[in-house]
């Protein structure tokens, strides 16, 4: 195993349901995610792309195999070290946004150092930081439900950001966006994972947000089909030195990863 | 997640839905503030009447009565639910009833008793001077016993073996009778009716004003008289009849060793019993008014606890909808990695919240009662008692119930809350 790896999965099984009714939503999944990689999970509706991105974050338990987070098993651990590691390690992208609707922006981008029990001027100044990330400071003292649905997903990707993580999971996070929208939160994605060396693991329906990842995960029925890495590395810098975040203003790079993976694409969806 | 963060959520959470978090405190309230001011009350009651037996004084003596007697007035009491009891020569007979010269001597012989004096019954028709056309109701008893510290507004103490007839009167009774104040009364002579039993005819009984008495419960309603104004009395009273009537004795007072103690007390009411007497002190006497009213604020304590019921079941409910309506947020927050501890507090938190604004608006209401009521009770049916407060708080008491409420909250609490604390991430994220 690579000292790179931030997680793998080993014969990840996860079947759901009782004997006569049982559902096997994986079906021995083998997989391993480097440090800084973006990964790509598709496949068609039911496949089991969500309830492989859950157990890979500890969100949901597996029924046979294991996964392993920087080349620790994580069979063993308590809830609360789990609880921890979500905390302080992971941040997730939901294409439902899930905000507290009611309370303000700054407040919701705040929620996971307040779990981790960040005392307040600390969250203040490290949630306004992320918002000028995402480029939404004007709006701290918003209420989240009165954001258009880019912005919403701003602010989400501010409050996944907050806490530093090793890896961001996104399940279909352009699921509910316009395109031109998504090109702005696909644009904020990358360039996190650029700067800051995040890891990026995206289910997605999207083939150009798939095609733009360094690897694509293809899931049928609960197996991986088809792991095709882009191992092009110097195509995937000169990628990145285009990509700089600008809202509405990234059909250039967006056209060129979408052509270097139209193959790819076509066959997703 | 730290605490002061969980308490904070947990009470902007109650803020979100202020409807319904408001009806649930309002039913918390009316349970609290029905206990609270029942209990401010039974405090109020209890206070001034022990005031005012640390006044009287009161241990030095015991009133003595036939044991009979005392059967005959609970079976009068129990509005004969007991049914017909079968006759007794021996326990039911006319002459158990009394207490002969015999008795009186026995009583006076048991150890640690030091005096022992029959009460005749005594009564007057009116009471009129000689300012006055009008007439007035009296009640006057002798005085059983020095040994009461008795309350003058005026003059003094009636002398118990004075030859002179001496009265204390109750006070009210100057102006009525002609006089221009309590002060002008003392040392004047009023006259006392008494109708004679055998023709029914009145005859006036001259009694002199020699102090006039504070409002008391103890003299409940009494007006003192010395032992020659009751002979003068009891010889209109019982004129023409046979002298048995007039030394016909239901009621004794002896006064007692008090250097003996509560051991004392108890032996010598054993002592009356075994000759066939019931004793008891004022201090029994009080008691058995306390219970009684103590079972009056029992009931209306059980009304207060169960409104605190059927507010915890509203507690229950608020805080199940409370979960239902938050799944996702409990979902995203479990996602984020806050445990099942912390969520699990967070609605207790809010239960106790409920519990604790409930109680503290019952505890802040009644102290509106209280400044309201007191006032208004001292001006009307509690006039004559001077120093009367109605209602009367026991802070630590209040601290308790406040402490019990959130208590009794936080265990309505425990259902919605656990159910929080068990929801999964996924299956909450899930939730539409
Ligand atoms: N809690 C559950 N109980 C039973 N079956 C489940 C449960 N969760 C998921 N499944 C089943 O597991 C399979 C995989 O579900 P999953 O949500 O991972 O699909 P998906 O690839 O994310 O689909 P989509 O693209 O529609 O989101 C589906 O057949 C689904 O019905
Ligand atoms: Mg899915």
């Amino acid at each position: 195993m690579s000292s790179r790896s931030v997680i793998a999965a080993k014969n990840l099984t996860k079947i759901y349901g009782k004997k006569s009714s049982a559902v096997k939503a994986l079906n021995g999944i083998d997989l391993e995610i480097q440090r800084g990689e973006t990964v790509a999970i598709i496949g068609k509706s039911g496949s089991g792309k969500s309830t492989l991105m859950h157990i890979l974050a500890l969100l949901d338990s597996q029924t046979a195999g294991r996964v392993e987070i920087g080349g620790q098993s994580t069979t063993r651990l308590k809830m609360r070290q789990i609880n921890r590691l979500r905390n302080r390690r992971f941040g997730f992208v939901f294409q439902q946004f899930f905000m507290n609707a009611r309370d303000t922006v700054l407040n919701n981008v705040m929620l996971p150092l307040k779990i981790a029990g960040v005392r307040k001027s600390e969250r203040k100044r490290r949630a306004m930081e992320a918002l000028e990330i995402v480029e939404l400071t004007a709006k701290a003292k918003m209420r989240a439900n009165d954001l258009s649905g880019g912005e919403k997903q701003r602010v989400c990707i501010a409050r996944a950001l907050i806490n530093n993580p090793a890896i961001i999971f996104a399940d279909e996070p352009t699921g509910n966006l316009d395109s031109a929208t998504s090109q702005a939160v696909e644009d904020l994605l990358f360039d996190l994972n650029k700067k800051k060396d995040i890891t990026l693991i995206i289910v997605t329906h999207d083939a150009d947000l798939a095609a733009r990842c360094d690897r694509q995960l293809y899931i049928k029925d609960g197996k991986i089909i088809s792991n095709v890495a882009d191992d092009n590395k110097g195509k995937r810098a000169a990628r990145d030195e285009n990509h700089t975040f600008r809202p509405g203003a990234m059909r250039k790079t967006v056209g060129l990863s979408h052509k270097r993976s139209a193959g790819q694409g076509g066959r997703i969806l | 997640m730290k605490l002061i963060d969980i308490i904070k959520s947990a009470n902007s959470n109650l803020l979100r839905n202020k409807g319904r978090t408001f009806l649930t405190i309002l039913a918390i309230f009316i349970g609290s503030f029905t206990i609270i001011a029942t209990s401010a009350i039974r405090t109020g009651v209890n206070g001034y009447i022990d005031k005012q037996m640390d006044s009287a004084g009161g241990e030095g003596y015991i009133e003595i009565m036939p044991q009979a007697f005392q059967e005959i007035m609970q079976s009068v009491m129990s509005f004969g639910s007991n049914g017909p009891t079968e006759y007794d020569p021996d326990k039911n007979s006319t002459e158990m009833t009394i207490i002969s010269a015999d008795d009186m001597k026995k009583i006076a012989e048991i150890d640690g008793v030091e005096s022992v004096k029959g009460a005749r019954m005594v009564e007057a028709e009116y009471v009129t001077s000689d300012k006055t056309d009008k007439k007035y109701l009296i009640s006057p008893h002798a005085l059983p016993s020095t040994r009461i510290n008795i309350d003058i507004a005026e003059g003094r103490l009636i002398n118990i073996n004075s030859h002179t007839p001496e009265i204390n009167l109750q006070p009210g009774y100057a102006t009525v009778l002609g006089y221009a104040s309590d002060a002008d009364i003392i040392g004047q002579t009023i006259q006392l009716a008494i109708v004679e039993q055998a023709t029914m005819k009145i005859q006036l009984v001259e009694a002199k004003v020699v102090g006039v008495l504070n409002k008391s419960i103890i003299n409940m309603g009494r007006s003192w008289i010395n032992e020659s104004l009751q002979d003068d009395i009891l010889d209109v009273l019982y004129a023409g009849m046979p002298s048995s009537y007039r030394d016909m004795t239901m009621l004794a007072t002896a006064e007692w060793d008090t250097s003996l103690g509560d051991d004392g007390l108890d032996r010598i009411k054993d002592d009356l019993e075994e000759l066939g007497f019931v004793g008891t002190t004022i201090n029994d006497q009080v008691g058995m008014i306390k219970t009684f009213f103590d079972a009056i604020i029992l009931v209306f304590t059980i009304f207060g606890g169960i409104a605190l019921l059927a507010a915890s079941i509203g507690i229950i409910n608020t805080l199940f909808m409370a979960v239902q309506e938050r799944t996702r947020e409990i979902g995203l927050m479990k996602a984020m990695g806050l445990g099942k501890g912390k969520i699990f507090m967070m609605f207790s938190i809010e239960a106790i919240s409920l519990g604790f604004w409930g109680s503290a608006l019952g505890v802040g209401v009644a102290y509106l009662a209280k400044a309201i009521i007191n006032p208004l009770a001292a001006n009307t049916f509690l006039k004559d008692l001077p120093g009367f407060n109605l209602m009367e708080f026991d802070i630590l008491l209040l601290v308790y119930l406040v402490a019990l409420v959130m208590l009794i909250a936080f265990l309505a609490g425990t259902l919605p809350a656990r159910r929080a604390a068990r929801k999964d991430p996924i299956e909450a994220l899930r939730y539409e």
